[in-house]
């Protein structure tokens, strides 16, 4: 219960009449990743603003660990609550080690203790020690990222806001950043409440997501799976998008999905017989399919489709069969290397059984 | 005329004089520059924070700098209630253009700090004053440094006025020259000026390179 960030009956009203939060009450429970998600417009930022008091309510009342927020002074609130910002909002005249210092300095901690807490902090994110003399202006936005949260987390707040922290990298690097933020949840356990206008961000990082509509009111708060599949209305239906039927597979385990051996041939070595191969390198990994030989043809290797990693949910299976030139899957261990295929109709026969379970 | 300006410092008694003079020069030129710089910050910061202060302010300090240096030179000793020939006099009006000079570039620079670094740093628990002279200041250091360098260059040249008022450091140079209708002194003068300007110029700089190496180009975000 202590690490609790609860909304009760929270509006907010700007000077100029624009109700930006409208009667929000919301539990991002403890130890859970809570995801705030909607159009612009719709409030998110403003309601997370005001969990660290950089936007005051104008009625109702917002608690963190049980305890009213506006009971302590603003500066002392904030440096018990993590946050980061889009962009990362980092200092660049101060260097990477000595930007992620910056909360244990504030609370008082020794130039040498807070620098020696700031080196595990990088490393814990996954950023290599050289680059802890750096400046800001000399990382990629990636690695910026990765030093927002690391200086999020140096004082180690038991609460974790996020706003947007993603939105301006790229869609590879922002995919990692997200599996990095899993890792790093799997391993500290925070409060979080995590803003993003993205829907297929909220449903990969969120344990709970709340879709807020325009004029910040809460259209629906639930697991992603019930938004997916029971959208409470016309909005959040639009919202959570055309692909939600297959957006929901993300949810389903393909136990006892079969996979099939797979023919498979070194890369730049000729198919050994008829039918598809797929080309792998040393360590097994795919590189491409060989096309059946046809009459007067060379034989090519073609792209392969996405990958479906072993124990994966069957949104990975189904995209892998179909996105595949030769209709199989390519299904691959943890370390990349060829376990071996899926079909799409056994991946929507297993879909029916689950179905079926659930019925 | 190198050949006369040489002969003209063969003179013990005039190299003795025209050191003296470029001492006084430095000193009526630093000193306001520093008084202009520790009033133009808080100034500066007091605009861009409070929205109804920066249109006066602003345009106060425009008016200020466009009255002539010898006017307010010669109107200080009323303002002040100094003698005529204090050094406060000329310390307190270049002060006053180094300010003028001053609290618009402060202002911008304030301006053009990232709204995201301001924001990041008060969600960490900075609060305002210290927050900007941890983050804020140092962040506008680099636009700040050029609008110092034109006001050193501006002061080291309204120096000189002062002399019509006995006190211009190498100014008083020019005066003499004129008086005795000798060309020497006032060449050496104006090299001299110049000479310290540029020196002047080096040496913020410099400054400036080392106390900004997260802002440097190459080094930006």
């Amino acid at each position: 219960m202590q690490r609790l960030i609860e909304f009760r009956g929270v509006t907010k009203r700007f000077d100029d009449g624009t109700v930006a939060v409208a009667q929000l009450d919301l539990i991002a429970a403890p130890g859970q990743i809570t995801v705030l998600v909607g159009p612009s417009g719709c409030g998110k930022t403003t309601s997370l603003r005001m969990v660290n008091r950089m936007v005051e309510p104008t009625s109702g009342t917002l608690l963190v660990g049980g305890q009213d927020v506006r009971s302590r002074p603003p500066a002392e609130l904030r440096r018990g609550i993590g946050y980061v910002i889009q962009q990362a909002g980092l200092f660049p005249h101060r260097t990477v080690l000595d930007n992620v210092a910056t909360v244990p300095l504030l609370t008082g901690a020794t130039r040498r203790a807070a620098r020696a807490r700031a080196s595990e902090l990088l490393e814990l994110v996954g950023l290599p020690s050289e680059l802890a003399r750096r400046y800001p202006g000399q990382l990629s936005g990636g690695q910026q990222q990765r030093v927002g949260v690391a200086r999020a987390l140096a004082a180690d707040p038991p609460v974790l806001l996020m706003d947007e922290p993603f939105s301006a990298v790229d869609p590879v690097v922002r995919e990692g950043l997200q599996d990095e933020l899993l890792r790093l949840q799997g391993e500290l356990g925070k409060t979080v409440l995590f803003v993003t206008h993205d829907i297929d961000e909220a449903i990969k990082l969120g344990d709970r997501v709340a879709v807020l509509r325009a004029g910040g009111v809460l259209a629906q708060f639930g697991p992603p799976q019930q938004l997916l599949a029971e959208p409470a209305d016309e909005f959040v239906a639009g919202f959570v998008g055309r692909d939600r039927g297959y957006r929901s597979l993300s949810f389903v385990s393909t136990d006892g999905l079969a996979v099939h051996e797979l023919a498979t041939v070194r890369i730049g070595a000729p198919a050994a017989g008829p039918g598809w191969w797929l080309a792998v390198d040393g360590q097994r990994r795919p590189r491409g399919w060989l096309a059946p030989p046809h009459p007067g043809g060379g034989q090519a290797v073609r792209a392969g489709g996405s990958l479906h990693r072993l124990g994966g949910p069957m949104r990975t299976a189904l995209d892998a069969a179909l996105s595949s030139p030769s209709g199989l899957g390519v299904v691959v261990d943890d370390t990349g290397a060829v376990v071996g295929g899926v079909r799409a109709e056994e991946v929507l026969a297993a879909w029916r059984r689950h179905r079926g379970n659930d019925a | 005329m190198l050949e006369e300006i040489l002969r003209y410092l063969s003179s013990p008694s005039n190299r003795e004089k025209v050191l003296d003079l470029l001492g006084e020069h430095v000193v009526l030129a630093v000193v306001p520059l520093l008084l202009g710089l520790a009033v133009a910050v808080p100034l500066g910061w007091a605009a861009q924070r409070v929205r109804w202060l920066r249109a006066p302010v602003l345009g106060s300090a425009s008016v200020l700098y466009t009255v002539p240096a010898l006017a307010l030179f010669v109107l200080m000793p009323s303002v002040l209630g100094t003698r005529i020939l204090d050094g406060a006099n000329v310390v307190v009006a270049l002060a006053l253009y180094t300010v003028a000079l001053l609290v618009r570039p402060v202002v911008d620079a304030l301006d053009a700090v990232p709204g995201h670094v301001v924001a990041a740093a008060t969600a960490m628990g900075y609060r305002p004053a210290r927050r900007f002279v941890a983050v804020e200041l140092p962040m506008a250091v680099p636009v700040l440094a050029a609008g110092v360098r034109v006001a050193s260059v501006s002061n080291i040249s309204l120096v000189s006025v002062g002399a019509f008022i006995g006190l211009g450091g190498l100014g008083q140079l020019f005066t003499e020259g004129f008086q005795v209708r000798y060309l020497a002194p006032i060449v050496l003068g104006i090299v001299a000026t110049l000479l310290l300007a540029l020196v002047m110029d080096l040496l913020l700089v410099g400054l400036r390179w080392v106390s900004t190496p997260g802002l440097r180009a190459g080094a930006q975000a």
